[in-house]
C-alpha cells in the first residue's frame, strides 16, 4: 500500500529536509539546496508518471484511494511543484533572502496536500488534505514581507481561503447530519436510488461554493487578480495552476466520480454548473480585454479557462471528466511557461507591464516565439495542444445538447483570440522601446521557452500521448464509479 | 519506394524551408527554392492521380474505439488536384514578387511560407481535424502579415479580418463536429471520406441536415467572404502585402468553397437543397451590391479587394446549379479566380511600389512609362471580366449554362456582374493606364518590370491563365469522376 503514498511521503520528507538542512548547515554553504530541490521534484515527477501507467485501485482505510484520479493527478502536481521550484530559485527576494530555504520547502508541503487531495475519498480526508494546501499558501503569498502588495495577497488570501474554507466545513457538517457519513462510499449507499433531501442538496450547494472559491468561478472569482497580482510570481503560478487543478480534482472526484454523480442531485447541480460555466466564461475573457499588467490578465485568463472546464462538467457526461483531466494539462503546459517569462520581466523591470513586451520579437525571437505559441494554445488556436482542449469541450457540450453553453463557449472563444493576441501584436508590431534594459534572458529560460512552445505544437498536432494519460487511467473508472468500490 | 510519400513530403519541403530560415540562411532564396522544390512531389503525386483517380497516405484501418480518434492522413484525387497546383504556383509567383530588401525579410517571408503551407495542409487532409488545423495555420501568419508589413488601416484590417476568421472558422468547427456527431455511433470517424460513404449509406436525417448545412455555409461563407459576411475581405486584401494577398485571395480563400464542395454538398444534400434559395440571395448580394461597391472605389486595390469578393457570387451559383456542369465551371473558376486575382494584387503591388500610391486618380500613364507593367495589368483585367480564352471565361460560361435550368434569374443577374465588373475594372485600366504620365509615376523614377528576375512570377500567372482558358479539360478530366460523385443522390 505504502509504494502508492511515496510521492506524498517523499515530498513531506524533502520539505523537512531542506529545512533542517538549512538550520543546521552555515550559510555560505547551502547553494547547493535548490538544486537538489529541483534534482528531487524531477525524480519524483518520473516516478509518478511511471506509477500512473499501472492504475491499481487499491483504498486505504476508506480515506484514500489510488485510482485513476489520482495516478493523472499526481503527476500534474509534482510537474507545477518542479516549475515553481525552478523559478523560486530565482526569485529575487530582497531583504528576504536569507529565507529563501523556507520559500522552497513551503510547496512541497502544499504538494503533498495536492497529491492527498487527489487520493482522498473522505470529506474529512479531503478537508485535512485542504487545509494543509491551503496553509502553506497563505504563508507563501504573504512571503514577501517588505512588499505590501504581497501582505496585501496573503492577506486577501487568507481571509477568501477561511470564508471557503467554512463554507466547505458548513456543508461537510450538513451532509453528515443528512448521511449519516463523511465516507464516499456510504453516501452512495445511502443515497442510491432515493431523491435527495433539500438538506442534502443545500450540503452539496455550500460544498460547490466552498470549491468555487478555489477554482476562481463566477460569482466567487474577484480575490483572484489582486492575489495574483501580489503574490510573489512562483506563488502565483501555483495558485493558478495547481490550486485551481485541486478545486477541479475535487468536484471531478464528488460530481463525476463520488457521492454525488447520480441524477438525484444532478437535476439542480447541471444546470448550476452551466450557468457558472457560461458567466465565468464570459466573465473571465471579456474583463482580460483591458488588462495590461500580465498577472492580472493571466488571472482572467484563467477564470476564463476555469469556465470552460465548468461547462464541461456540466454535461455530466462520461466525457467530462477526461475532458477536464486533459484540459487542465494542456492549461499547465501553455500557462507556466509564461509564468516564468513573467518573472523573468519582473526581475528585469521591476514589474509586469504588458508595455514591456514592445519589440520584444525584435530583440529575443526566441522567447517570443515560445510565448506566441504559448499566448494563441491558450486561445485555442490549431494546431496547438489548447486547440484540442476546446475543442473536446465543444464535442462534450454538443453530444449533451447543451447549446446555450456552446454558443457563449465559441463566441467568447473569438473574443478571447482578441485579448490573446494582444501580447503577440505588442512582441510582433510595436516598435521597440528607446531604452531597453541590458540584462538579457538567461539562456536556460530561452531553451525552457521554445521547448514549451515546441510542446503545445507537438501535443497539438499529435495529442495521443496526453490523451493516452488521461484515458488509460480514467476510462476504467467511468464505468464502474457508481459501484462505490 | 512508396511515392505515397510525396504527400507528407509536400508539407514538409515548405516546413523544412520555415525551419532553415529561421536558423538564418537567406530567406528569399530559401523560400524560393522551396516553393520550386516543391513541386516536384506535386508532379509526382499528380502522375498518380491521373493513372489511378486518387492517392493516399496514412495510417490504414480506421481507430473508432479510441477517444480521440485522429489519424494523420493524406490523401489527393481529381477535385483537390487542381488545387493543389494553384496553391503550388501561387505560392511560387507570391514569393517571386516579394521584395529581397522588405524589412524584417526573416519574418515576412517564414509568414508567407507558413500561409502557403496552411492551404496546402487543408487541401491534403483527410482527418477532418486536420482539415480545420491546417486551415488555421495561415490565421496568425495572415495577421502578421497585414500588421506589419501592410499599409493603409493596416491594425484595423488585421483585427477585423482575423476575428471574423476566427469566428467562422468556430461555426465551422461547430458544424464538423454535429456532421461526425451526425453519424451512428459505431461508425464515427474524423476521415471525411470514410464519413461521406457511412452517411451515403445512413443520412442525417432532413432536419439536422438543414441545421447542419445552414452552419457549413455560415463556417464556410465567412471564409469565402460570402454576403453578409464580407466585410473582413476587401479591406483585409488592400491592406495586405501583396504576396499576402496574392496568397489569401487566390488560394486561402478556396478553402472554404472546398469544403463546401467536400462536405456540404455530399453530406447534407437535402439541407443544402433547401438552403439553396439563401445562398442564391446571398450570393446575388456578392453579386450586385459588391459589384456597385467596387465601382465605387478610388483606390486600386480596394477595387480589386471587392471584386475578387465579388466573383464568388458566380462560383456560388455554379455550387447551387446541381449539375455536373456548374460544378465544373465553380471549379475551373476556383482556379481562374486564384490566378487572376494573385495575377492583379502582383501588379497592383508593384504599381504601389513604383508610384507610391494605388489612388487611381493620381495615377496614369502606366502605359507609356511601364509598358510591361501595363501589359499585365490589362491581363489581370481582362481576365477578371471574363475574357473569351482566359480561365475565368471558361469558368463562368460553364457556370452559367450549368446553373441556367435551375436558377435563371440568378443567371441574369451573374450576367450583371459581368457588366459591373467590366465597366470597374475598364475605368480602372483607362485611369492607371491612359492620359499623361502622373507626377507619381514621375518622380519616382518608376521604371518597369526590370529583366527576367522580375518578369517571371507576372509571366508563369499569365501563362496559366491562357493555359486554363484554353485546356480547361485540364481541370476537368480529372475532376469529373469526383464532381459526378458530389451530386449522385
Amino acid at each position: 500500500m505504502i509504494r502508492w503514498f511515496c510521492p506524498e511521503v517523499l515530498l513531506v520528507l524533502t520539505g523537512v529536509t531542506l529545512i533542517l538542512a538549512d538550520a543546521l548547515i552555515p550559510p555560505g554553504k547551502k547553494e547547493w539546496l535548490p538544486r537538489l530541490s529541483i534534482l528531487l521534484g524531477i525524480a519524483l515527477f518520473i516516478f509518478t508518471i511511471w506509477q500512473s501507467g499501472q492504475p491499481m485501485p487499491e483504498v486505504w482505510a476508506n480515506l484514500f484511494v489510488t485510482d485513476g484520479l489520482s495516478l493523472v493527478f499526481k503527476p500534474f502536481f509534482v510537474l507545477c511543484l518542479v516549475g515553481v521550484t525552478l523559478i523560486s530559485v530565482r526569485y529575487p527576494m530582497g531583504r528576504e533572502e536569507v529565507v529563501r530555504t523556507e520559500f522552497l520547502a513551503l510547496p512541497f508541503f502544499s504538494t503533498a496536500g495536492l497529491c492527498l487531495l487527489a487520493s482522498a475519498r473522505d470529506f474529512l480526508a479531503i478537508f485535512v488534505a485542504l487545509e494543509l494546501v491551503a496553509i502553506s499558501l497563505y504563508l507563501l503569498a504573504a512571503f514577501h514581507r517588505s512588499r505590501a502588495a504581497s501582505l496585501e495577497a496573503g492577506m486577501k488570501l487568507l481571509v477568501m481561503g477561511g470564508l471557503s474554507t467554512g463554507f466547505l466545513v458548513m456543508g461537510i457538517a450538513w451532509l453528515y447530519a443528512t448521511a449519516g457519513s463523511t465516507e464516499f462510499s456510504r453516501i452512495i449507499l445511502e443515497q442510491a436510488g432515493r431523491p435527495a433531501s433539500p438538506a442534502l442538496l443545500f450540503a452539496v450547494g455550500l460544498i460547490l461554493t466552498g470549491l468555487a472559491f478555489k477554482i476562481a468561478a463566477v460569482p466567487f472569482h474577484a480575490w483572484a487578480p489582486d492575489v495574483y497580482e501580489g503574490a510573489p510570481t512562483p506563488i502565483t503560478a501555483f495558485l493558478a495552476i495547481a490550486s485551481k487543478a485541486a478545486g477541479f480534482v475535487l468536484l471531478l472526484r464528488i460530481f463525476c466520480l463520488g457521492a454525488f454523480a447520480l441524477d438525484s442531485v444532478g437535476w439542480v447541480f447541471r444546470p448550476i454548473l452551466l450557468t457558472m460555466g457560461i458567466a465565468t466564461v464570459t466573465l473571465g475573457t471579456l474583463a482580460a480585454l483591458p488588462q495590461r499588467n500580465l498577472k492580472r490578465y493571466l488571472a482572467y485568463s484563467g477564470i476564463a479557462h476555469a469556465g470552460y472546464m465548468l461547462l464541461a462538467l456540466g454535461t455530466w457526461g462520461e466525457s467530462g471528466m477526461g475532458t477536464v483531466a486533459g484540459y487542465l494539462w494542456a492549461y499547465l503546459l501553455a500557462t507556466f511557461p509564461v509564468f516564468i517569462f513573467v518573472q523573468e520581466l519582473e526581475r528585469v523591470h521591476g514589474n509586469a507591464d504588458m508595455r514591456h513586451l514592445d519589440g520584444l520579437a525584435q530583440r529575443d525571437p526566441g522567447p517570443a516565439l515560445g510565448l506566441t505559441l504559448c499566448f494563441l494554445s491558450m486561445a485555442g488556436l490549431p494546431p496547438l495542444l489548447g486547440f484540442s482542449a476546446k475543442l473536446s469541450v465543444f464535442t462534450a457540450l454538443w453530444s449533451a445538447g447543451e447549446i446555450p453553453g456552446l454558443v457563449v463557449g465559441v463566441i467568447m472563444a473569438v473574443v478571447g483570440l482578441g485579448f490573446y493576441l494582444v501580447p503577440i501584436r505588442a512582441m510582433y508590431w510595436e516598435r521597440e522601446p528607446d531604452v531597453v534594459p541590458a540584462q538579457r534572458f538567461p539562456s536556460f529560460l530561452v531553451w525552457i521557452l521554445l521547448l514549451a512552445g515546441a510542446a503545445q505544437l507537438i501535443l497539438g498536432f499529435q495529442p495521443r500521448p496526453l490523451v493516452r494519460l488521461v484515458e488509460k487511467s480514467l476510462a476504467p473508472m467511468v464505468s464502474g464509479n457508481l459501484q462505490g468500490k | 519506394m512508396n511515392i505515397a510519400l510525396a504527400l507528407p513530403l509536400l508539407l514538409a519541403v515548405p516546413l523544412v524551408a520555415v525551419g532553415a530560415i529561421a536558423l538564418g540562411a537567406s530567406p528569399r532564396k530559401t523560400a524560393l527554392w522551396a516553393s520550386w522544390i516543391n513541386l516536384i512531389p506535386g508532379f509526382l503525386v499528380s502522375g498518380v492521380v491521373l493513372r489511378r483517380g486518387e492517392i493516399f497516405y496514412g495510417p490504414e484501418g480506421t481507430n473508432l474505439r479510441e477517444v480521440f480518434p485522429v489519424q494523420f492522413r493524406l490523401g489527393l484525387d481529381g477535385l483537390s488536384l487542381p488545387l493543389l497546383w494553384l496553391t503550388l504556383l501561387v505560392t511560387v509567383a507570391a514569393i517571386g514578387v516579394a521584395r529581397a530588401d522588405v524589412k524584417r525579410a526573416m519574418e515576412y517571408h517564414i509568414c508567407l511560407l507558413l500561409v502557403g503551407l496552411g492551404a496546402l495542409g487543408a487541401f491534403l487532409s483527410l482527418d477532418l481535424f486536420y482539415f480545420f488545423s491546417f486551415h488555421e495555420v495561415a490565421l496568425i501568419p495572415s495577421f502578421l502579415l497585414i500588421g506589419i508589413w501592410g499599409q493603409g488601416d493596416r491594425t484595423g484590417a488585421a483585427w477585423r479580418m482575423t476575428l471574423y476568421l476566427v469566428l467562422g472558422s468556430l461555426l465551422l468547427l461547430i458544424a464538423l463536429i454535429g456532421l461526425v456527431w451526425a453519424a451512428p455511433e459505431t461508425a464515427r470517424t474524423l476521415d471525411w471520406r470514410v464519413l461521406t460513404e457511412t452517411l451515403r449509406a445512413q443520412p442525417i436525417p432532413a432536419s439536422q441536415q438543414t441545421y447542419l448545412a445552414a452552419l457549413l455555409i455560415a463556417g464556410f461563407g465567412t471564409l469565402v467572404s460570402l454576403v453578409p459576411f464580407h466585410s473582413w475581405a476587401p479591406g483585409g486584401y488592400a491592406s495586405a502585402p501583396a504576396p499576402a494577398a496574392m496568397l489569401h485571395a487566390g488560394v486561402l480563400k478556396k478553402f472554404g468553397i472546398y469544403g463546401l464542395l467536400r462536405l456540404a454538398l455530399p453530406l447534407t444534400p437535402l439541407g443544402w437543397r433547401e438552403l439553396s434559395w439563401i445562398v442564391g440571395l446571398m450570393l446575388a448580394g456578392n453579386i450586385l451590391y459588391l459589384g456597385l461597391a467596387s465601382l465605387a472605389q478610388r483606390d486600386f486595390r480596394w477595387l480589386l479587394g471587392f471584386s475578387s469578393a465579388m466573383h464568388m457570387g458566380t462560383i456560388f451559383l455554379g455550387l447551387i446549379s446541381g449539375t455536373v456542369l456548374g460544378l465544373g465551371g465553380a471549379l475551373v473558376l476556383m482556379v481562374g479566380h486564384g490566378l487572376s486575382a494573385a495575377l492583379g494584387f502582383a501588379v497592383a503591388g508593384e504599381v504601389g511600389q513604383r508610384a507610391g500610391t494605388t489612388w487611381m486618380k493620381d495615377l496614369g500613364g502606366l502605359a507609356t512609362r511601364t509598358p510591361k507593367l501595363w501589359f499585365y495589368l490589362m491581363i489581370a483585367g481582362m481576365a477578371s471580366i471574363g475574357l473569351p480564352g482566359l480561365a475565368n471565361f471558361a469558368g463562368e460560361i460553364m457556370i452559367f449554362f450549368g446553373a441556367w435550368s435551375a436558377h435563371p434569374f440568378l443567371v441574369g443577374i451573374a450576367a450583371w456582374g459581368v457588366v459591373l465588373s467590366s465597366v470597374a475594372m475598364l475605368r480602372a485600366i483607362r485611369s492607371i493606364a491612359t492620359g499623361p504620365v502622373s507626377s507619381a509615376l514621375d518622380s519616382r523614377k518608376g521604371s518597369d518590370l526590370n529583366g527576367f528576375q522580375e518578369v517571371w512570377p507576372f509571366a508563369l500567372l499569365t501563362a496559366l491563365l491562357f493555359l486554363m482558358g484554353l485546356v480547361p479539360n485540364l481541370v476537368l478530366g480529372p475532376a469529373r469522376p469526383v464532381l459526378e460523385r458530389l451530386i449522385q443522390p
